[in-house]
């Protein structure tokens, strides 16, 4: 059975979740590579997110921030789950080839 | 939402963070005026008395509370949160009849942070936790070292390492966004290493210590003005572009501290230590809070505050004021010093003022848009 055409796609997710910017950097969580898994089902939207540091105290306003992303374009029936994990632990060569040129790699 | 999450991570919601962040900033307000009233600044009594620990009420008090209570919110746990809870104690304690407690609870609080911070370490095993691990020690040290000696002296020196390693081990944490550069990893340990061993003659030798540890702030201040990601970002717009002017100011200070110092000027008595510990403390470390507390603000009290142009207004005053104090102190000028320090204290007042504004005008326009 093929999803109802209301229901996005995880790859429109990710473009919703640019929106979401690390104000230090001024580059967005995806290209910074911190999404590292959208899954989109009628029974939920579940994202899996990670931080650059677990000293960090920005990781609960990010999540927050990406959840009314979400919100906004995810039908209100569907819950939206955003997890914060720590592996595998981040690195460089996460973050997207325009992120990366932006800083100069 | 944000409630659910909360709960299942049994930490404390971001109202119950609010009477850490209101003894913090008691601690602050009392701390700035017990500045002034050593400078023959007229003050109201209740501060003029805490004139003796304005050192231990800024940074174990303000910055111990502040800085711990950070920690305990990106750690999604319960106990990190008592670091900040006894040090904002231990700064209204100061302040009644009884403040021979205040040293206990900095202490206790100075020992949670740290284990806070080894948790971070345990976490993400890298050269940026152990630093503010380091960071955490030194805070700890200065604390035990207050409580054990009753004098603010020796202390400092611990907590300036506190503050000073805690910043580094961030922006070092940013530099991964950056190419790896092999050379300015290994600079960077080795100022660790000197840090570490000025820390260690401390004991022995306080004079040599606390040059060794100015040489140390000198050669990190030219580490982050070359390697900081902060060169890079005050080509973008908007708030990351104020943030990067912050920290690039900071990091001037940090230098012109680190030079006073290397001439002697950290050691109690020295002419120039007024100059040499607010380089430091206020350019360094404030410049730094300012930059940072529209980002940390909102992620720690759930708040929004909207960047505006204004904020370089704090900043600005906050950069004249203290030129004008290290004149006043360098070049003997007591009335332009002591101008200077009041002026300081307004820069200090004017950017509360700012963060509060901010909050309001977020919260109106939150209101606009829902």
């Amino acid at each position: 059975m093929s999803l109802p055409t209301s229901l996005p796609t995880p790859e429109q997710l990710r473009n919703t979740l640019r929106s979401v910017v690390d104000p230090e950097v001024g580059v967005n969580i995806v290209d910074l590579g911190l999404v590292y898994q959208v899954d989109v089902s009628l029974a939920a939207v579940k994202v899996l997110l990670t931080m650059t540091s677990p000293a960090c105290p920005l990781s609960d306003l990010v999540m927050a921030d990406a959840e009314s992303a979400l919100r906004a374009v995810v039908p209100e029936t569907i819950p939206v789950n955003i997890e914060l994990v720590w592996s595998p632990p981040w690195e460089p060569s996460m973050m997207s080839d325009k992120a990366r040129e932006n800083l100069g790699w | 939402m944000a409630g659910s999450r909360t709960m299942r991570w049994r930490e404390i919601p971001p109202l119950g963070r609010l009477p850490m962040l209101i003894f913090g900033m008691i601690s602050l307000l009392t701390a700035v005026l017990g500045g002034l009233a050593r400078l023959a600044v007229d003050v109201p009594a209740f501060a003029q008395h805490q004139a003796g620990v304005h050192g231990a009420l800024m940074i174990a008090g303000f910055f111990g509370t502040v800085i711990s209570l950070e920690r305990a919110v990106a750690l999604h746990r319960f106990w990190p949160y008592l670091a900040p809870l006894c040090a904002g104690l231990g700064g209204v304690v100061l302040l009644t009849p009884a403040p021979g407690l205040s040293p206990i609870l900095f202490c206790l609080s100075g020992g949670i942070f740290l284990a806070a911070s080894g948790l971070v370490y345990r976490q993400m095993p890298a050269v940026f936790t152990f630093t503010l691990g380091l960071g955490a020690a030194g805070l700890l040290l200065g604390n035990v070292v207050w409580l054990l000696q009753a004098e603010i002296g020796l202390a400092m020196p611990f907590w300036m390492t506190f503050l000073v390693l805690t910043i580094a081990g961030e922006r070092l944490e940013l530099t991964r966004f950056l190419p790896p550069n092999p050379t300015g990893r290994r600079i960077f340990i080795g100022v660790l290493g000197l840090i570490v061993i000025a820390a260690g003659l401390m004991i022995f030798a306080v004079p040599y210590a606390t040059q060794l540890l100015a040489a140390g702030w000198l050669i990190l201040a030219c580490w982050l003005l070359r390697y900081d990601i902060a060169r890079r970002t005050v080509k973008q717009s908007g708030l990351t572009r104020f943030v990067a002017v912050c920290l690039l100011a900071g990091y001037g200070w940090l230098a012109v501290g680190g030079a006073l110092g290397l001439a002697g000027a950290f050691e109690p008595g020295h002419p120039w230590r007024d100059s040499a510990l607010h380089a430091i403390f206020l350019g360094f470390v404030f410049s730094m809070v300012i930059g940072h507390a529209a980002i940390i603000f909102p992620a720690v009290m759930r708040v929004k505050i909207p960047y505006h142009p204004f904020f370089y207004l704090p900043l600005a005053a906050l950069q004249l004021s203290l030129g004008l104090r290290v004149v006043g102190n360098l070049g003997d000028g007591w009335a332009l010093r002591q101008s200077g320090a009041l002026l300081n204290a307004l820069s200090l007042a004017l950017f509360v003022l700012t963060i509060l504004i901010s909050v309001i005008r977020g919260a109106s326009n939150q209101k606009a848009h829902a």
